[in-house]
Parts: C-alpha cells; structure tokens; sequence
C-alpha cells in the first residue's frame, strides 16, 4: 500500500521533534451494503475508503493526524505538522523496519466481491420470506447485508511492519409485528470475520423465523414490573451485561487515568467467586476477533477475571506507557479516522455447572432476559444499564407469561458479585461497540447466569 | 487531482458508460483537536479529510457509489460500481436530480476569525477550563476528558442539470467531563459549548464551572421508593427524548410502515401546547442549512401545530410519492451515504413558565437531570421507553436531594399528550432540542 522507502521517511518527519515514538496506519477498505425493504432492494451503496494515520508519542503525550491524500509530500508534511505539537530535540535512533508476515489464523475462503451483488440479494430474499411467512401477525421486514475487505498496513519506530486483509459480513434481519396501532421488532443479525462462505451455510430461514417469532412474542407481551427482583439472563447476547459493568471498566483508557471503578483492584475480590472472565481475540473467524490489533501487535487471550478475583485489564500501547504493564494486543480503532484505544475483541464468562434447568427452576420468582438490546456504562461510576427486548417473568421456579419493556440497572462491581448460578452452556452472540476509537466489531458471551437481586425499571407495578 | 477536473473527468466518463444524470456530492474538512488533562496536552489530533459520492441514472435506476481517493482509478470505480447498483435496484421510485433554485437563502457559517484560532489558543482555552474545573469546587476530583476544537470546512453538489451548491463552514466548540467524589460516592458531569462564527461565544470558564456543578450537586444519591411520580424533564434530557423519536417524522419511515405517525397527518397527536417546528434557517443552529443533501432550498416548517400533526419531513423522493413537495429535508450521511431524510434543527416551542415555575408546581415529584441507554432502552416505533436515571426529588416544590439507580418508563406518545408545563429554557445545540417539560406522572422504578 506504500513502500518501505516513504513509510521510512515519514516516520522519520514525525521524529523531527523529539517524539520517542511514531506509527503510521494505512487503510484501503472497500464495501458494500444492501437494504431491502419488504422484499424491495431499495438501497445499494458501495465505496472505497483510504486514509493514513500518523502517531507520535512523547512519554503519555500523544498527536494523532489522518489525511486521505497519501502522496509522499503530503505525508511528510502532514508527519511534520503533527511532530510541531512535540517541542524538542530529535534524538537518535534507527528505525529498524523488518516486515513480519503474519499467518491468518481467520480464514477467508469466498471475497466479498467474488460473488455477485444479484447472489447477495437472494439470501436477503430467503430471510424477507422466511419472516413474513412465520405468521400473518408480521407486517413489514427490514433486511440488510454488508460486507467489506479491509486492508492495513502498520508500521513504527519500534520494528513493527505488518499487513493484513480483514473481511467480515453481516445479515440484518428485522421483522415487525402489528397489532392495532402498535409496531414490535424482533431482530437478529447473524455475522462472520471471514469470507462469504459463512452465508452459503446459513440457516438463513431459522434465523428470519426467529425474528419474527420474537416480533410476535413481543407485541403480545405485557409491561414488565418495576422494582428489584431476581433476574436470569439467558446465554449468549447477554454476555452485553458483562460488556457494559464491567469490560469498559477494564480498559486502559479509564484505568489509567484512575477513571474507572476497578482501577487498582488488580488481585481483589470484585466479582462472585462463580465469575470467570476472558477477553480473547483469537478464537478463529468470530466477529470481534484479528490476526492483530490495530497497533499491530498479535491478539492474545486474556484473562481478566479469575474465581472473582481481578487478574488483568485490556491495555493499548498509549495505556502501557501510563500504567507500565505490557500492552494486551487490544488497541483497536474503527478506522484511520481514529487513534487506536484500548478496546474489547470477544468478551465473555466461562462456563459454569450449574443446567439452565435448574437455574430456573431453584427460581421462586424472578425475569428471565431472554434476549437483550444494548445497554452503556458511566466506567468512572461503575453504573450501567441495558434493555431486554423479550423477557418473561418466573413464577414458581417456571417460565411463565412474557414481558417487554424492561431496562435492567445496576453498578457494575456490585452485580458480578451477585451473580449466584453460573450456567454450563456458553454461547457467543455478535454486537458493535461505540467508544472513543470509533465503532468496532465485537462478541459478547455468556452462559446462563442468575443475579440474586437487580432493579428492573418496567412500567408496572408488581 | 482537483475536484473540479475530477467532476469533469467523472461526468464525461459516465455519459460514454450510458448514464444520463449525474451528480457530486462533495465534502472535505480540516480540524484540529486539543485534549487536555492534568494541565498537559494529552492529545492533539490533526485531520484533513474529503471524499466524494457519486450517483447516476443508469438505465431508469438510481446508482450510488464514493470514494476518499481522488484520482483516475476511482473515475472508474465510481462508474462500475454505481452501474451496478443501479442495475440492482428493484423500487420503482423514479429518482430525478434537482436543476436547482433561483433563490437560495444566505447563512453566516463561516467566519475568518474562528478559521483563524491557533492551536495555542485552543490549547489556552483547554487550560483554562480544566483550571476552572479543579477550582469550582474541592469535591472535583478528577477531569475525565477536557477538549477544544477547531474546524473548517466545504460542501459541493453539482450535477449534469446544472445544479451548483456551495457552501463553507467553520466551527469552535469546546467541552468538559468530570468527576466529582465526597469519598463514599462518585457523580460524574458534562458541558459543552459551539459556534460557527464567534469565537467570543465560547467561555471555557463557564463550560467548566456548570459541568463541576451538575456533579458536585449528584454527589449523595440514593434510590427512591418505586411508584408513579409527576416528572421534570430538564431541558437536555427533553432534548435526548424527542430526539429519539424524531424519526417518526421521516417520510421514508412512514411510507415503509415504520412510523406510529403513519395516516395521522392531519390529526390530534399532542396537547394543545405542543408546536413541533425545523427550523433550518435559524443560523446559530448547528443543523443551519440554505440547501439540503439534494440542493434543494430549505424553509422553516411546522411539524406539529398545537398538537395536530401539519407535516412530515420528506425529500424529493419520498414528498412525490406522498402526493407532497420536498420540504428541503434530504439528508445525507456524509459522502459515504445515501439521500435519505432527516431533520435540520428541529425544537419543541418553548412555553412562558421559567424552570424556576415548573418545579414550585410539584409537591411530591422528581427532576430528571440524566438519561442512559437511549441506544437501547427506546423502543422509538412504539414508542416505550424504559430509562436508567440521575436526577433529583422534588418536595413542596424545592428541589432535595439528588437521586440515583432508577428507572423512569412511559410511552412517549402519551407522554406528548400529558406535558402539563414547557418552560423558556430552550437550547439550540443539536439537530434536535427541547425546552424544559413537566409530565403529569410516569413509572419510576428504584427501591
């Protein structure tokens, strides 16, 4: 994407002013995404993104600059310029560039623009019948595809020189449900980091059913109560609970600026001793993970919580510097447009051993989250919140009449350590992630687990 | 390559490859962002950025493609793929573009003076409000970002009609997060500030002190009994509301069927007190615009008048297939984006009662200073919304002490029939605003 020879120079501008470390990030991303809207392809839009990101560091000082002219002069000029905000000396040093090949662990067997956009909208079409079939109850489908090929090349003064190709592609299938004057969506989005292989063996049907089956349930669900209760929360989607009260809480951009509730906690009890936790961005080909970080540095497995003590947090290589801890493979950013930050990849609990039989059954009354929406956190407070998009109440250790409408809220440190059953069926579910780098591709995970007493803010009084 | 010889270039090469209309949207901005913290520059972030979205008819069908690189691969990438986009498509709408107006209405958003802030008084103004942070108050703990920046900017659509667009912008904005602590507890808050064209607008002091104070007042919170209570909605937590259903508005949503406004034009859907207006040639709006992402001319327009829905907001596709005019409200998502339709500086009228009088009514009640979750917790068709809370309880009509892990939930259709007072504290600082609202009584869910 550029040669050894300008990257080397631009570097080297970037070090004119005492700067102790340079990077250069380049991206060339092409994509295309595809709406449908009851049956109708009504948008189609494709494009090529290119820019180059320059960093420099100073100690924890850092200068970000991103332009999408990569012409030699103008990358030096815009290398110089950043390197202005530096005032000092240049010091000595030799850049030692050595290409490392990478080997892609995440396979990608079918290119997105090796199949025809007129294939593409086939699947769409299976998931628009698949849903609107389901029952006469669903009125309208909204289906969308995307998918992209990203390629980066990151080079610094520390050595690092590496490339890689990044594909992922994702279905949308929402379906709504009208009654009377009400509209419900049930949604799923199955998708993939890999090639268009991953589509040719969807059970895009089960999915689209699915949709609407949870349309449906919902638009015949009654409001939630209101107050604190016992709460199951299903597995898979609802490893978000873990994303949002705790994961961002772990990541270097508030822990190392003290900002976040589990700042020097590192060996402390913070969780029930049923909680395990991992970050991993190795698995191969789910969502969340990369052959390497947007830093350039191999994705790692890492271990966060161990039997609810504090073992580890997610660091970039700014945080390093501020919290003096080895960097965790976890910068990422959305695109050249962002300074990398240290970000979440595939977040989830361990399985535990308790069967999600028991669980609901040893639960006198309770919710039971089955699927979940999004949530957020205040990481300097520790307090979240995240949606229920269908739930049902538990009544006599059964699951009993649907809800909707609920928002669960807690403080992060005070739910992980009322987690009191932790289920043996984990499963990963896929999401993106909005913070200051952008918004990146991650899994959430979890098995079953129930948490003893949490607020569930409904509009009914029970 | 320039863009003008690159519109050229473009435009010859998709009339020999069967296009008939065509059209450029291009935009390209420079900006320069200070972070400060502990009195040293954290960050600096520079950037220059421009692209360019192509669309065409091919063959009766719209095509749309964009690039951020601007040399004779992309002429060639831009045709292929919108050709094949176009080919694609399967709505029959008939997509024309727009020759342009005779009259276009002037607005000042642009200004030499603000073009010309240096980085040092960026960073001047970044000190001097996290100063003003730490001195507000000794329970400011700690300043979580604190960050200046400047911005400068240009749009152009030009098209085979002979449609020519233009237009500059600059803009200055600063703003503050911080946490507060009394040892036992944390409270965070936020301020921010913009402008187009006075740079004397921005008062970094001021920013810093009403972020310390919103924080330093949450300190000490606790939940309350669960029940229904009569609710405050500040001014920025009504803003966060409507915004969140302002795509009910949208005539694309509501001709595909996912508006709950769908066959209500014309009727009851508010209050009396309730005038909904976009206003887009207000000029300190930040959503201020003469033209929209089709160039066509905006005006200001009535969505709601004293509760009866007037109108939607449309283009020009979607305001001809509901038998209507464009009302200048063609949105696009950047270049990278299609024409669709969103709203410009849309606000809730404010009413004449002081924010002072809203909460003197309330005997037993709360004021809701912060909403999380509207990512998730809005279900913004139906209408629901169930919401994690900050705020403060009201008796007798003071305000006490502040409260914390709740919910509130209501619908927000019922919600715009049962707004007992509006007050005259509205803000413009988003593509959406509200004045301060009292609501009769929502679900609260807390202990």
């Amino acid at each position: 994407m550029l040669s050894q020879g300008v990257i080397e120079k631009v570097l080297n501008a970037a070090g004119e002013t005492g700067g102790d470390f340079a990077e250069i990030f380049v991206e060339d991303k092409t994509s295309s995404s595809l709406t449908m809207i009851g049956g109708i392809l009504e948008k189609a839009v494709s494009g090529r993104d290119f820019g180059v990101g320059i960093r420099i560091f100073k100690g924890c000082f850092s200068v970000y600059a991103y332009t999408n002219d990569a012409s030699e002069a103008n990358l030096i000029k815009v290398a110089q310029s950043a390197a202005q905000a530096m005032n000092g000396q240049r010091q000595n040093s030799i850049i030692d560039l050595r290409k490392n090949i990478i080997k892609n662990v995440h396979e990608i067997k079918i290119m997105p623009n090796s199949i025809s956009k007129k294939q593409k909208i086939t699947w769409m079409r299976r998931a628009h019948e698949g849903a609107m079939g389901y029952d006469p109850v669903i009125t309208q489908t909204n289906i969308s595809f995307s998918d992209y090929v990203q390629n980066v090349l990151i080079a610094n003064t520390e050595g690092t020189y590496v490339e890689d190709i990044r594909s992922r592609n994702r279905l949308g299938i929402s379906a709504m449900a009208t009654a009377a004057s009400e509209k419900e969506t049930g949604f799923v989005g199955p998708g993939y980091f890999g090639g268009l292989e991953y589509m040719e063996q969807l059970d895009i049907e089960a999915y689209a059913r699915e949709a609407a089956r949870s349309a449906k349930t919902i638009i015949n669900a009654g409001f939630a109560p209101s107050g604190k209760f016992p709460v199951i929360i299903n597995n898979g989607f609802g490893g978000v609970l873990f994303h949002e009260a705790c994961g961002h809480g772990l990541e270097a951009t508030s822990v190392a600026y003290k900002t976040s509730v589990f700042a020097e906690k590192l060996g402390q009890l913070v969780a029930s001793p049923l909680v395990t936790a991992y970050d991993d961005g190795t698995i191969p080909n789910v969502w969340g993970s990369l052959n390497i970080d947007d830093e350039g540095m191999p994705t790692k497995r890492n271990l966060l919580i161990e039997n609810g003590v504090l073992k580890g947090y997610l660091i970039d290589k700014l945080g390093s510097r501020k919290m003096s801890m080895a960097p965790t493979g976890s910068g990422r950013r959305e695109s050249y447009r962002y300074a990398p930050t240290s970000r979440m990849n595939n977040t989830y609990i361990a399985a535990g051993e308790s069967t999600p039989e028991e669980i609901i059954q040893s639960t006198e009354f309770g919710i039971f989250a089955k699927y979940m929406g999004g949530g957020s956190v205040n990481t300097a407070t520790g307090d979240y919140n995240f949606n229920v998009r269908e739930g049902y109440m538990i009544r006599q250790g059964k699951i009993a009449e649907a809800i909707k409408g609920a928002t669960l809220i807690g403080n992060g440190m005070s739910t992980l350590q009322k987690i009191d059953r932790v289920g043996n069926n984990l499963k990963h579910e896929i999401g993106m992630c909005g913070a200051s780098s952008g918004t990146v591709p991650v899994t959430v995970g979890q098995p079953m687990v129930r948490i003893s007493e949490l607020t569930v803010g409904g509009r009914k009084e029970e | 390559m320039d863009i003008h010889n690159f519109q050229k270039t473009l435009f010859e090469k998709g009339q020999k490859s069967g296009f008939n209309d065509m059209e450029i949207f291009y935009s390209a901005k420079k900006s320069t962002t200070v972070k400060v913290l502990e009195q040293e520059i954290k960050d600096y972030v520079i950037t220059e950025q421009g692209g360019i979205s192509f669309r065409g008819i091919y063959q009766n069908k719209m095509g749309y493609s964009y690039t951020e690189k601007l040399d004779e691969k992309s002429v060639a990438f831009l045709i292929d793929e919108a050709m094949n986009n176009a080919g694609i498509m399967e709505s029959d709408d008939q997509e024309e573009l727009f020759a342009g107006a005779d009259f276009y209405e002037k607005l000042n958003r642009y200004s030499k003076s603000v073009a010309n802030v240096t980085p040092q008084e960026l960073i001047g103004i970044a000190f001097d409000m996290e100063k003003a942070a730490l001195a507000a108050d000794s329970l400011v703990k700690k300043v979580i970002q604190c960050a200046t920046a400047k911005t400068e900017g240009e749009t152009l659509i030009a098209n085979t009609k002979g449609l020519h667009c233009q237009s500059k912008y600059t803009n200055l904005s600063a703003g503050i997060y911080l946490m507060a602590s009394d040892g036992q507890q944390t409270a965070t808050g936020g301020e921010y500030d913009f402008t187009w064209n006075d740079v004397t607008k921005i008062n970094g002091k001021e920013i810093a002190e009403k972020a310390a104070q919103e924080a330093v007042a949450k300190l000490g919170a606790d939940s309350i009994m669960t029940g229904n209570y009569p609710i405050i909605f500040r001014y920025d937590t009504a803003t966060q509301l409507l915004d969140s259903f302002i795509g009910n508005f949208s005539g694309e949503a509501v001709e595909k069927g996912f508006s709950r406004l769908q066959g209500k034009l014309g009727e009851k859907v508010a209050g009396d007190n309730i005038t909904i207006i976009d206003d887009p040639l207000e000029e300190d709006a930040p959503g201020a615009a003469s033209f929209d992402a089709e160039g066509y001319p905006t005006k200001r327009l009535e969505l709601i008048k004293a509760g009866t829905l007037r109108s939607f907001l449309h283009n020009r596709k979607t305001g001809k297939k509901a038998g209507a005019e464009s009302t200048g409200h063609a949105a696009k998502d950047g270049y990278s984006g299609v024409v669709s339709v969103g709203p410009h500086n849309v606000y809730l009228q404010p009413g004449g009662a002081s924010f002072g009088d809203l909460i003197e009514k309330i005997d037993n009640g709360i004021l809701i200073v912060e909403l999380q979750g509207t990512n998730a917790g809005i279900n913004a068709i139906s209408g629901d919304f169930s919401l994690s809370a900050i705020g403060f309880i009201i008796e007798n009509g003071r305000l006490g002490r502040p409260i914390n892990q709740i919910t509130v939930s209501g619908n927000f259709y019922e919600l715009l029939n049962n707004i007992e007072d509006i007050a005259d504290d509205l803000q413009i600082k988003s593509t959406v605003s509200s004045p301060s609202i009292k609501v009769k009584s929502l679900t609260v869910a807390g202990k």
